[in-house]
């Protein structure tokens, strides 16, 4: 999917599109780390770190892995946080990191380079650890150790064509989140951790990714979805059922490569 | 926790002669994920793979990644997994730590490795930790083979 505007930009802007890391506009791109890096700033609820530490630490865990609810509740996850992001900086969106493509670049250089282009620290390099959220003894910043010694491989793109291709919610769901868990233990670090992972500003484009594969397995099984008896099923905390994620475009978005747009004549 | 295990035979049901196998699974029950993160590499036939044994081993047959909980963060009691039924009224969502199924689809391994005539297999499955930290996380309950033909 990909999108482009050549008469001015799009009058229907209610839905917004969630875009390549690798392929953002300089503006795109300033755009989300100006909201990551204010959102870091909060030490309220409505902050980076409040968001990440509803994934792990601090107590309690809501998160659901290796559950029937594992990508509805992981959609809701990505939908509110995107809303308090969109709380600081009108209309960005998560950015989705293809861990199927460019293997040996290993994660998107906007990810890892020191500073951002104006010349500040780039806050999707690392993010803090309040007290609250760290493992016993753990670091007050987030760390990778991507690819070490012993790793998984990244996935392909034929892997990921493969787990596309069942067309059962419950076979599809189980073997995505397989390739899931994989990315968390390449990266390492803060992401290896159930508890940690939310921390590290790449694991809301990993899940961006994962939310990606499941839009694109919705266009190609359409009809296919959850069992009925999951539909009802609440996502604690948030304020949402699994049948309500399960239309991105009622969630006010959908995925593209790229976007482009320009103005036109008023 | 192990670092390996090798499964005793198992026994392989007798398949229909010119039915094509349409898929194989390998379904690991009551995989334990409450420590670290990891990898499960799985074989057939193998019994001396270990952890020095790659993916390109003619007996690979797949794997499963473990995306651990990193340990308890709790008080006393906090991560014992009830055993007790589930009262019916209780709609609170499940503990986070009841262990894990995963299923590796082994269908090419499976058709290149076990002869339609064999009448056992035996699986091994090693756990990886990358980096430095001890490979001792493996802990599971059952092997099931599924086939689909």
């Amino acid at each position: 999917m990909a999108v482009a505007a050549a008469a001015g930009a799009p009058r229907n802007t209610a839905l917004r599109h969630r875009r390549n890391a690798r392929t953002l506009t300089a503006g795109q791109l300033a755009s989300y780390r100006k909201s990551i890096a204010a959102a870091q700033k909060i030490d309220d609820d409505r902050g980076y770190q409040a968001w990440a530490g509803i994934h792990g630490l601090p107590l309690p865990t809501s998160c659901t892995h290796n559950s029937p609810l594992f990508l509805p509740w992981h959609r809701a996850y990505l939908f509110f946080f995107e809303k308090a992001l969109q709380d600081r900086v009108p209309g960005v969106t998560l950015p989705w990191w293809n861990w199927t493509m460019r293997h040996a670049e290993g994660l998107p250089p906007v990810y890892t380079a020191a500073k951002s282009l104006d010349g500040t620290p780039n806050p999707l390099r690392s993010s803090p650890i309040p007290s609250r959220g760290r493992e016993p003894g753990g670091p007050s910043k987030t760390t990778r150790t991507p690819g070490a010694e012993g790793a998984p491989p990244l996935p392909t793109l034929s892997e990921v064509n493969r787990v596309l291709a069942l067309s059962d919610f419950m076979d599809f769901q189980s073997q995505l989140e397989d390739i899931h868990n994989a990315i968390h233990v390449w990266v390492g670090g803060t992401m290896g951790s159930v508890a940690t992972s939310a921390y590290d500003p790449i694991f809301w484009a990993h899940h961006t990714m994962i939310d990606r594969i499941w839009r694109l397995w919705q266009l190609r099984h359409p009809g296919n979805q959850p069992p009925a008896s999951l539909l009802d099923r609440a996502l604690a905390p948030f304020a949402m059922t699994v049948r309500q994620t399960l239309s991105t475009n009622a969630l006010g978005y959908d995925y593209a490569g790229t976007t482009a747009a320009a103005s036109g004549p008023g | 926790m192990v670092e390996r295990f090798v499964s005793d035979p198992i026994d392989l049901p007798e398949r229909e002669a010119g039915a094509e196998l349409a898929r194989a699974d390998l379904i690991f029950y009551g995989v334990d994920h409450s420590g670290p993160s990891f990898e499960a590499r799985v074989f057939i036939n193998a019994p001396s793979a270990d952890a020095s044994s790659t993916r390109d081993d003619p007996n690979f047959a797949g794997s499963f990644c473990i995306f651990g909980h990193g340990g308890c963060f709790g008080d006393l009691g906090h991560c014992d997994v009830p055993t007790e039924p589930l009262d019916p009224f209780d709609v609170r969502p499940p503990h986070q730590l009841i262990p894990a199924a995963k299923t590796v689809i082994v269908t090419e391994p499976f058709k290149r490795l076990v002869a339609p005539d064999d009448t056992t297999m035996t699986v091994t499955v090693v756990a990886v930790v990358p980096g430095t930290a001890s490979n001792a996380v493996l802990r599971f309950d059952t092997i099931r083979l599924l086939t689909y033909q």
